[in-house]
């Protein structure tokens, strides 16, 4: 099993070898790792989370998201309302997520990850929260937070959107400089992308 | 729905990350190298004058700040680096070559496409620190990086300083990783063409270019039989041809082992019209260790 692969020890353990695919031994490997951890997400959040740990040291989801928020106390402030009722970064909270999976490519592997979305209305402000909180490699954890703000502009109703995305990964670490600075152009180009997107096919 | 890609670039973005938070928030971040080159034995001419079979030592010695700031991110730091020929006493050319310098400068974001890079390397370029030779020195480089996608960028730039034969050099390159491991570097004054053996081992080959002005002693021209060399400006300048491996031992610590050729070398005294250049190439090995933390 490779070093790579982002699973705990208990997980790892249930490896029985052979072809890693989504296809026979090791889609029933990956089914059980995914339904496993969807469980324990909604039964006590990120909290429950196990740690990525079979190969190096224990790296904990709940805490990925923790850290990312510490970083941005004007951004978990203004969304603490919102926050404080989910399962990210905590125990499951009282807020009921959409939960989901996707299988996505980062950096030409294929990772299976694990999805909850969450949202709030409060006063015609909605918020929302979109968090990957467990990824087979490629990062740890993704947390996307939206507010929407009803505006007028020129006597038609528009929603006004802020956003925000936050990544914790291992690969981040080893960026600094004007390398970090790169990265940080490349992503925000790839949301712009994606917002662009969104914005044609919602116009239809 | 919109299929999400993640390339390691895009993950590695950001101001937003745990891992190297914590770590800043007690450290300035900052990057290192030394580096020691040895090139063998070769010779330089000018028309029937000979110079023969001298070897070379280079010596590069750098640490620099990085500290983020909100206009991007500041490179505070200096730079050592000495260039020692095997010459015999009586050469016409010098046999050591040593610049001290600060590096002061930053890179900012225009937008989301394009980063900017201004430095300058304000110090003292000179003859082994000889009286007269210790004369200031700014050189300093613009540079700018246009980011296509995550996979291609452009990168043009201009070098600027007033004691080198034409003072503004303009400059330039591309970095294309057009295989999910082979990176084309083309960036002057290293163009590379790198291949990703795993996460830690990268193997090259490339060439490295180089070029500084240095000012001679008061009495450099007369000590070596032509006088209108005293206090003279040298162009320095040679291109380094090879292979090499980039290990990363650890986050902080990468080492890096090269060899290959030297082929053309030259020592340009332009504003008194001398000129030795290479007559003779020879193999060079070049040993480093190099990070960021």
């Amino acid at each position: 099993m490779a070093n790579e692969l982002q699973l705990s020890r208990e997980e790892a353990a249930k490896w029985k070898g052979g072809n890693g695919a989504l296809s026979g031994a090791g889609g029933d490997f990956w089914i059980g790792v995914l339904a496993g951890r969807a469980r324990a997400f909604s039964s006590g959040g990120t909290a429950a989370q196990p740690s990525y740990d079979h190969a190096g040291p224990a790296v904990r989801p709940g805490d990925e998201l923790n850290g990312l928020l510490r970083e941005q106390a004007k951004i978990r402030k203004q969304f603490a309302g919102l926050l404080d009722g989910t399962g990210i970064g905590r125990g499951a909270g009282s807020l009921k997520p959409d939960l989901y999976w996707e299988l996505l490519n980062a950096d030409d592997v294929a990772v299976a990850t694990l999805g909850a979305s969450y949202s709030r209305n409060s006063g015609g402000n909605v918020q929302a929260a979109d968090t990957f909180y467990y990824a087979s490699g490629g990062y740890y954890v993704t947390l996307t937070l939206h507010q929407m703000w009803p505006v007028d502009v020129n006597g038609k109703p528009h929603t006004l959107i802020w956003r925000g995305d936050m990544v914790s990964s291992a690969s981040l670490a080893d960026l600094h400089g004007v390398e970090k600075l790169g990265s940080e152009s490349a992503m925000m180009k790839d949301i712009a992308k994606s917002i662009a997107l969104f914005r044609r096919e919602s116009a239809h | 729905m919109v299929p999400r890609y993640f390339s390691r670039h895009l993950l590695a973005a950001t101001f937003l990350t745990a891992a190297t938070g914590s770590f800043a928030s007690d450290f300035w971040p900052a990057e290192y190298s030394f580096e020691e080159t040895y090139v063998g034995e070769a010779s330089v001419s000018r028309g029937p004058h000979h110079v023969q079979d001298f070897d070379e030592s280079d010596t590069l010695l750098r640490l620099i700040l990085t500290p983020r700031v909100k206009l991007g991110v500041l490179r505070l730091g200096f730079q050592y680096e000495q260039f020692s020929f095997g010459l015999s006493e009586n050469a016409p050319l010098p046999n050591t070559l040593q610049s001290v310098a600060a590096v002061i400068g930053i890179d900012t974001q225009f937008s989301d496409s394009i980063l900017v890079r201004l430095e300058t390397t304000p110090g003292v370029y000179s003859e082994a620190f000889r009286p007269g030779s210790n004369v200031f020195n700014m050189p300093f480089e613009i540079g700018g990086i246009y980011i296509y996608n995550p996979d291609l960028q452009f990168v043009v730039g201009v070098s600027v300083d007033v004691e080198r034969k034409y003072p503004v050099f303009p400059g330039g390159g591309i970095r294309w990783k057009f295989q999910p491991r082979w990176v084309l570097n083309a960036v002057l004054p290293t163009p590379r063409l790198e291949f990703e053996w795993n996460k830690n081992l990268t193997l090259y080959a490339g060439a490295t270019l180089k070029e500084t002005n240095f000012r001679m002693s008061d009495d450099f021209g007369r000590e070596h039989g032509i006088p209108k060399l005293d206090h003279a400006v040298l162009t320095y300048s040679e291109v380094r041809a090879g292979g090499g491996i980039d290990w990363k031992v650890t986050s902080w610590l990468s080492v890096n082992a090269e060899a290959g050729y030297q082929p053309y070398r030259n020592f340009d005294f332009y504003r008194a019209s001398i000129r030795f250049h290479e007559d003779g190439s020879a193999p060079y090995g070049m040993i480093a260790l190099h990070g960021a933390f």
